[in-house]
């Protein structure tokens, strides 16, 4: 830890600090300069799923387990949070950390059979384990079945995290958000990210060197469903509604996530946020634009769009937008220093 | 009085007649009940078999293109509801016969299968697993939307076929004509790409293909033209599949969702590339799915075959008939 500190030290001292410090001044302004909800809640959504996509990353590009089912740790965060919420009148400000150790705990349960698979079987596993708690959830009475849990009427005050206008939860999400990236950049800079990073090259020699793979995978998931059930739990502290077939939806969650780190780089740390700040705002604009120009029926364009994007980022760019940025050299251009800084929290 | 005591007598004697006629009634359909889940499991396995004979064939495409160029096809499905869609359209229009078109469907998947491949997965053959993955799913995406924007997601379905409605009752089983056709089809076409595989030259070398690579290219084999056809035959036969599919069942554009995962679960099941396991799989999920839905909840069969599937994944990854272990 102390190790990655003293890097993260090294490169503020850079002109990264300037570029950080720009980027979170543009964004806490932002809300003030512009009065339009509407770019603030795709922002604020952007926010969301790029939080989940970086803890998504953490297993996927930095473990090299490819997850296809993060909807079970984001619909047990945000269930967590709402029942919390609705049975116990707990602040969704304790229920998005208890969401995020129901979650962890259900990461670390299901990694201890699931580390042994690898590549396509754990993505087939993880898929086929969404599909699991969804149908379990649906026809679960008590949590509400198909027809989901809403939150009782509570008072529009911070400690309900209760508004209708998006200003609070953006801020919210970016101060999560600024935690996360933190606390990712110190796991992936530190020991344990390096032994990921050995994990996912070659298991076989990363057990040849005296790391045990069956513990660092287990860690990595553990994290990042901790990281996913927060996710979860802030979903419900906006959204104020949970249903088995948006909270754990294949294709509006995990599916969603993962495109979004593949677009963004999975070999970055910051890769999956940039996918976001990409993906989210374009589908939600692509969608009112065709919603309100064309109207419903024209629903699938813009996801066909995405099917050829995504199909082109595999062709031409595996490793996503920052791999893009990064092999064109313009990172280490900026920052101005060598190759130690090369896939760094910038 | 009278009259009261008279209806008093009369339900005493009514209860007493009411409670023998409920306890007789209970026996009776106590025994019955008996009898009936007996016969009520005979048919789900039976049901369980007819329909799993789709599943089979949909699985042994899967496992085909699986095995002879190891990737997973995560679009498999929506070739299946492409073939669903012709069908529908060329019954419609044409007053087709869906039986009549399940050749067509053939063709059209398998020119779609080839093109597929000549023009996306040739492109990711040599890439790491997570492009495989992914330009399947975009390939998914591009599918399923086009044909949400083109038919829209109200779902279609074939009415009007004078054979839909006839059902046999062979010892008090409920038979229905078009669920036996579904599976006399499947069978055959099983027969057929049984011996295309193991008595035809092309056969053979797709399967020297999926066992080694480098050594069916030292024997002259034309790896890419086996990568070209086993893609068009794997998704052929899922084409054959949505064609059946759609005789008796909706078509919507998510319609393939299902079965692809239900596909992957098989051919995991069956062992890993494995054509004979994929055939063995379907038929064993179709039983096991019918035998959930009567004995446990009709709407939890999809959450124990996916469980189960797990369960082999991560206990048996070889699959229960021993495929090859990657």
């Amino acid at each position: 830890m102390s190790e990655a500190l003293r890097k993260l030290k090294m490169e503020l001292k850079g002109p990264l600090s300037l570029i950080l410090l720009a980027v979170t001044g543009i964004l806490i302004t932002l809300p003030l300069l512009v009065r339009n909800p509407f770019l603030i809640n795709t922002l604020m959504l952007s926010f969301l799923f790029g939080f989940a996509a970086l803890a998504w990353n953490l297993m996927a590009g930095y473990t090299g387990l490819l997850s296809f089912g993060h909807a079970v740790f984001f619909g047990i965060g945000a269930y967590t949070t709402m029942i919390l919420l609705l049975w116990w009148r707990i602040t969704p400000w304790i229920g998005m950390l208890a969401a995020g150790v129901t979650a962890g705990l259900v990461g670390f349960v299901i990694g201890i059979p699931f580390t042994r698979l690898r590549s396509h079987w754990f993505a087939l596993g993880t898929l086929a384990l969404g599909e699991v708690v969804q149908i379990i959830f649906i026809n679960w009475r008590a949590v509400g079945g198909a027809r989901g849990l809403e939150t009782p009427i509570m008072p529009q005050c911070l400690y309900w995290l209760n508004f209708v206008d998006p200003t609070v939860h953006y801020y919210v999400i970016m101060g999560l958000l600024g935690v996360e990236l933190f606390i990712l950049y110190l796991i992936v800079n530190g020991r344990i990210g390096y032994y990921l990073q050995a994990i996912r090259e070659d298991e076989t020699a990363a057990m040849a060197l005296g790391i045990n793979p069956f513990k660092y995978k287990l860690i990595s998931i553990t994290i990042s469903a901790f990281l996913t059930g927060i996710a979860g739990g802030f979903y419900t502290a906006r959204f104020g509604y949970v249903d088995p077939f948006s909270v754990f939806g294949m294709m509006y969650i995990s599916i969603n996530i993962s495109i979004i780190g593949i677009l963004g780089g999975i070999y970055s740390l910051i890769g999956p946020l940039i996918g976001a700040l990409v993906f989210v705002p374009a589908a939600e604009y692509t969608r009112a634009y065709i919603g309100s120009h064309f109207g419903a029926r024209f629903y699938g364009i813009h996801l066909v769009a995405f099917g050829i994007i995504l199909l082109a980022v595999c062709f031409i760019v595996p490793d996503g937008i920052m791999g893009w940025v990064e092999r064109r050299g313009y990172i280490r251009a900026i920052l101005g220093h060598g190759e130690e800084g090369v896939g760094g929290g910038e | 009085m009278n009259i009261s005591s008279d209806t008093d007598s009369r339900n005493g004697y009514g209860n007493v007649f009411i409670h023998k006629a409920c306890k007789n009634e209970a026996e009776n359909s106590y025994g019955g009940q008996v009898m009936v889940s007996a016969m009520a499991i005979a048919q789900a396995v039976i049901s369980g078999l007819l329909i799993g004979s789709l599943y089979s064939l949909i699985s042994m495409g899967l496992a085909l293109i699986w095995g002879v160029m190891d990737i997973v096809n995560f679009a498999h499905g929506d070739f299946m509801m492409v073939a669903g869609y012709l069908t529908c359209i060329l019954f419609d229009y044409a007053g087709v016969d869906p039986l009549l078109s399940v050749p067509v469907a053939f063709a059209v998947t398998f020119v779609l299968g080839i093109l597929t491949q000549r023009f996306v997965i040739d492109r990711v053959l040599e890439a790491p697993p997570v492009s495989q993955i992914f330009a399947t799913f975009a390939l998914l995406m591009i599918i399923r939307n086009t044909a949400l924007l083109i038919w829209g997601p109200k779902p279609t379905t074939i009415t009007g076929l004078w054979y839909a409605e006839l059902v046999f009752r062979p010892y008090g089983l409920t038979l229905s004509l078009i669920h036996i056709l579904i599976a006399v089809i499947c069978m055959v076409t099983t027969a057929i790409l049984y011996i295309f595989i193991t008595r035809t030259y092309t056969g053979i070398a797709l399967r020297a293909t999926s066992q080694n690579r480098l050594a069916a290219r030292l024997l002259g084999i034309d790896i890419r033209k086996m990568y070209l056809l086993a893609f068009g035959i794997g998704v052929g036969l899922t084409g054959i599949g949505g064609a059946l599919l759609a005789s008796f069942y909706y078509i919507f554009p998510e319609v393939g969702a299902r079965f692809c995962m239900l596909s992957f679960m098989i051919v995991v099941l069956g062992g890993f590339g494995s054509l004979f396991g994929a055939l063995v799989g379907g038929l064993a999920i179709g039983v096991l799915e019918e035998l959930s839905a009567l004995l446990v909840n009709p709407a939890l069969k999809d959450a124990i075959a996916f469980g189960i599937f797990i369960l082999i994944l991560l206990f048996k990854p070889t699959g229960l008939f021993g495929g090859r272990e990657t």
